[in-house]
């Protein structure tokens, strides 16, 4: 009772300033994180926003809202008020609604407050695997056809959008692809020998690596991983990549269009003065993902070029459902 | 040495005491109510807990945890609402005992039988992770699918009276199960271009409208009658009760280890399993199963205890999740600066020994806490049903809320308790279409993985079944069990004797 007398109270007292937005935040921003509890966007957002709230001598409450990909989240902030007071915590995946049909609406309707890091994708296999490096397994795959087990997580995935580079690269590759429901459940088929091959990003697999459960063939970069040295990368194996890389999933911060300007600049300051904290890079570091620290047009141009190369790989690989053509999605390079 | 100190770490700090104590009393409200669930409370507590040291955080989770999982059998007891998908086994026995009067006897068992199983599955992740682990990560898809098949064949336990009204209740589950964006090719399935069903059906919102709502319902028949009076003279259980059932429990503490650390398996699916277990081995029960059979609450709540400790192991071992629950832990870890994965034991052995010690602590407290309450608690169901009724109602609503904050999971509770109270007026037991929504995923995700892997082939299927013992001991269970269901089974006894 005593809450929600208190909750009037302050909904009375919001009103009366919320009408002058000059000292922004003047309340409580609502930060919702677009996957479960535990995971890796939610870890991110977690781990930053607190910095983030320093800056901002304000308070974010962070919930998360899973379902639909991450569509329900981003939904609900599209269609809450662009006040700045709702902020949308994300990953990278509402860049493929629209092609891969889930949806209707992506970031180009939202403003990037920060684009933080992004990962690294990685190809392991299991220790005792017949092969070490990019090339023995591609010379494998070429002299047992058929017989290669690949796990996938579904079209639009990380390993979806990889093995797509590799037929892009390579051609063909006659593999077979065991579909599994996200990265987790797939690494331990890996280490159960179910499939022989995964692509995955790097900080899901670097214990393993580490352990010596997990054998590293490429890195998915145009330059080697620190945590790595010794891995090569993709590009080394075959100078095609280069055309697509670096890739990676990504986690940012958003609000939607149409926010006042005073908003986005504080949330922009704030977040930016935020990812620069130790603590939050030491934990980018070991969880591998690279810093970006990206906003405005930089992240923009991110994530117009992002979306261009990846619906256009989903397009070549026959997995896109709407052509991205269609949907005003420049080819990459155009 | 040092390991004994590291799992001394709970006793000998007041404060991780008072956490895990915590944790246990608050899990074991939480788990009592429906919708509420200790995945929930885990996720709660990680952004809670996020600025706190390691220890704090981990000893009030794994409080939570421990309690939530016994907390679950409380109301499935009392109300014949299961708090959680793991107790829907206890209602099956539970519930027939409450209205006999007898509520505060079947908590005193399920309390102690919780405490045993949760020490067994303590007991293997402390002596034997690595090699459990081990065996776990051998399980391939066919074997998953084979374990699911498996627990389809417990529609025949879990249905009495019409088989065939049974397999009806099995196979619509399986249906609910279905429905929503395939999460393994993306394509929608029986979603009939609503966007509301992408995500599928709400599986607690099911649970709760068949169990809570079908319930209420039910009980609207007899508002006028009494309720039952309940005779709280015996609540623990004498020193020959537990010892009669300590075999039993014993095994069906096995099933819920191996069966909870097998990631893709919870609670639930071991918690029924011991069920059919109990009812096969138990030649003469004191009481019919399904009208209050000790068996059929001592098998459940000691398997889904001792699934905790089972869940733990691939968590500490290998850095894999047993659970929905141990998976939001792992993501605590990383919070909280450590890298869960095969080095975490080599890395940070005082962790593990840690984890070990707040898990004993917590099933202390669990006992101790369950054995407590037990009093007030049974007052429950003596409460006038002009008042129960409508508390119900509103748990229900509030529990079907509360998992999504989703108006639409509501309406698929209210919907299905519905449809619910119209199965129990027809004799259709809805056991089974639980089972069916559980399974539904196991079952059709892992026969796809499994056949794709052999390149669509059931030829080169059915060999890869007999080149792993593993399988083929799966496939034998199978084929036993189910021929054991057929009159065939009747008419081979029949002629050796």
């Amino acid at each position: 009772m005593r809450t929600i007398v208190f909750g009037a109270m302050t909904a009375l007292a919001f009103g009366a300033t919320a009408v002058s937005a000059q000292d922004y935040p003047s309340r409580e921003i609502q930060g919702i994180i677009q996957w479960g509890a535990g995971g890796s966007t939610d870890t991110v957002m977690r781990s930053v926003t607190p910095h983030a709230e320093e800056v901002l001598g304000g308070t974010v409450v962070m919930q998360n809202m899973t379902g639909a990909v991450g569509a329900i989240a981003l939904n609900y902030v599209a269609d809450a008020e662009a006040d700045g007071y709702t902020v949308l915590m994300g990953a990278e995946n509402p860049m493929l609604y629209r092609t891969m049909g889930l949806g209707e609406r992506d970031y180009s309707e939202f403003v990037p407050i920060n684009l933080l890091a992004r990962g690294t994708p990685i190809l392991v296999a299991g220790p005792d695997a017949p092969y070490s490096t990019y090339a023995e397994l591609m010379a494998y795959i070429a002299e047992h056809p058929g017989e290669v087990r690949f796990g996938s997580t579904g079209p639009g995935g990380l390993p979806s959008v990889i093995t797509a580079m590799m037929q892009s690269v390579e051609g063909e590759l006659d593999v077979i692809f065991v579909p599994y429901d996200g990265d987790g459940p797939a690494l331990t088929a890996l280490q159960g020998g179910a499939i022989d091959v995964m692509p995955a990003v790097l900080g899901a697999a670097i214990e393993n690596i580490r352990a010596g459960t997990m054998k590293p063939l490429a890195i998915f970069d145009t330059e080697r991983n620190e945590r790595l040295p010794d891995v090569a990368t993709a590009v080394e194996g075959n100078e095609g990549y280069s055309t697509y890389l670096p890739w990676g999933p990504f986690f940012g911060v958003f609000v939607h269009e149409g926010t006042p300007d005073e908003a986005v600049t504080a949330l922009t300051a704030a977040y930016a003065q935020a990812a620069e904290a130790e603590d939050f890079r030491a934990l980018m570091d070991t969880r591998g993902f690279t810093m970006m620290n990206i906003s405005g047009d930089e992240a923009r141009e991110f994530l117009a070029a992002w979306q261009s190369t990846t619906a256009w790989l989903m397009q070549e690989a026959g997995l896109a459902v709407n052509n991205p053509a269609d949907l005003g999605i420049p080819r990459p390079g155009e | 040495m040092s390991a004994l100190m590291d799992f001394l770490t709970v006793f000998t700090q007041p404060q991780l005491l008072l956490l895990v104590g915590l944790g246990t009393f608050a899990g074991v409200y939480v788990g009592a109510i429906p919708g509420l669930s200790v995945t929930m409370a885990v996720s709660i507590l990680i952004s809670f807990t996020f600025a706190w040291d390691v220890y704090p955080a981990i000893s009030l989770m794994i409080g939570i945890y421990m309690g939530g999982v016994y907390g679950g059998s409380r109301t499935a007891i009392l109300l014949n609402i299961p708090g959680a998908p793991s107790a829907i086994a206890t209602a099956l026995d539970g519930y027939p005992m409450a209205q006999k009067g007898e509520a505060g006897t079947a908590i005193g068992v399920t309390t102690v039988m919780s405490f045993f199983g949760g020490f067994i599955g303590i007991l293997v992740l402390a002596a034997a992770a690595p090699a459990v682990s081990g065996f776990a990560l051998r399980f391939q898809p066919r074997d998953y699918m084979l374990l699911a098949v498996l627990g389809i064949l417990l529609v025949g336990s879990l249905s009495s009276g019409s088989l065939l009204k049974g397999i009806f209740a099995g196979a619509f589950g399986i249906a609910i199960g279905s429905v929503g964006m395939d999460p393994l090719t993306f394509t929608p399935r029986f979603t009939f271009d609503q966007p509301m069903l992408r995500g599928g059906i709400n599986f607690i919102a099911v649970m709760i409208g068949m169990f809570g709502v079908s319930e209420v319902l039910l009980q609207l028949h007899h508002v006028n009658t009494p309720a039952v009076r309940q005779k709280i003279s015996r609540i623990v259980p004498s020193f020959g009760t537990i010892k009669r059932y300590l075999p039993l429990s014993l095994q069906t503490s096995f099933i819920g280890v191996i069966i909870g650390a097998l990631p893709g398996t919870g609670g639930d699916i071991a918690a029924l399993m011991s069920y059919d277990h109990a009812k096969r081995i138990t030649k003469n029960p004191e009481t019919p199963f399904g009208e209050g059979a000790m068996e059929g609450l001592v098998a459940p709540e000691s398997a889904n205890n001792a699934a905790v400790g089972g869940a733990f192991i691939p968590m500490m071992t290998l850095g894999i999740p047993g659970d929905a629950v141990t998976a939001i832990m792992i993501g605590a870890l990383f919070i909280h600066g450590l890298n869960p994965g095969p080095m975490l034991m080599i890395d940070h052995p005082d962790m593990f020994w840690f984890i070990v010690g707040a898990l004993v602590t917590a099933n202390f407290f669990m006992l101790i806490f369950g054995l407590t309450g037990i009093r007030l608690f049974v007052k429950i169901v003596e409460i006038p049903r002009a008042v129960l009724i409508p508390l119900i109602m509103l748990l229900s609503i509030v529990g079907a809320y509360a998992v999504n904050n989703s108006i639409t999971d509501v309406y698929w509770m209210l919907g299905f308790g519905v449809f619910g109270y119209f199965m129990r007026l027809y004799g259709y037991p809805l056991g089974p279409v639980i089972l069916g929504v559980i399974l539904s995923r196991l079952l059709d995700d892992n026969w796809r993985r499994a056949i794709i892997s052999e390149r669509e082939d059931l030829g080169r299927f059915f060999s890869g079944i007999f080149h792993s013992p593993l399988s083929t001991v799966l496939l034998l269970a199978v084929v036993l069990i189910f021929v054991s269901q057929t009159p065939l089974w009747r008419l081979i006894r029949r002629r050796k004797a």
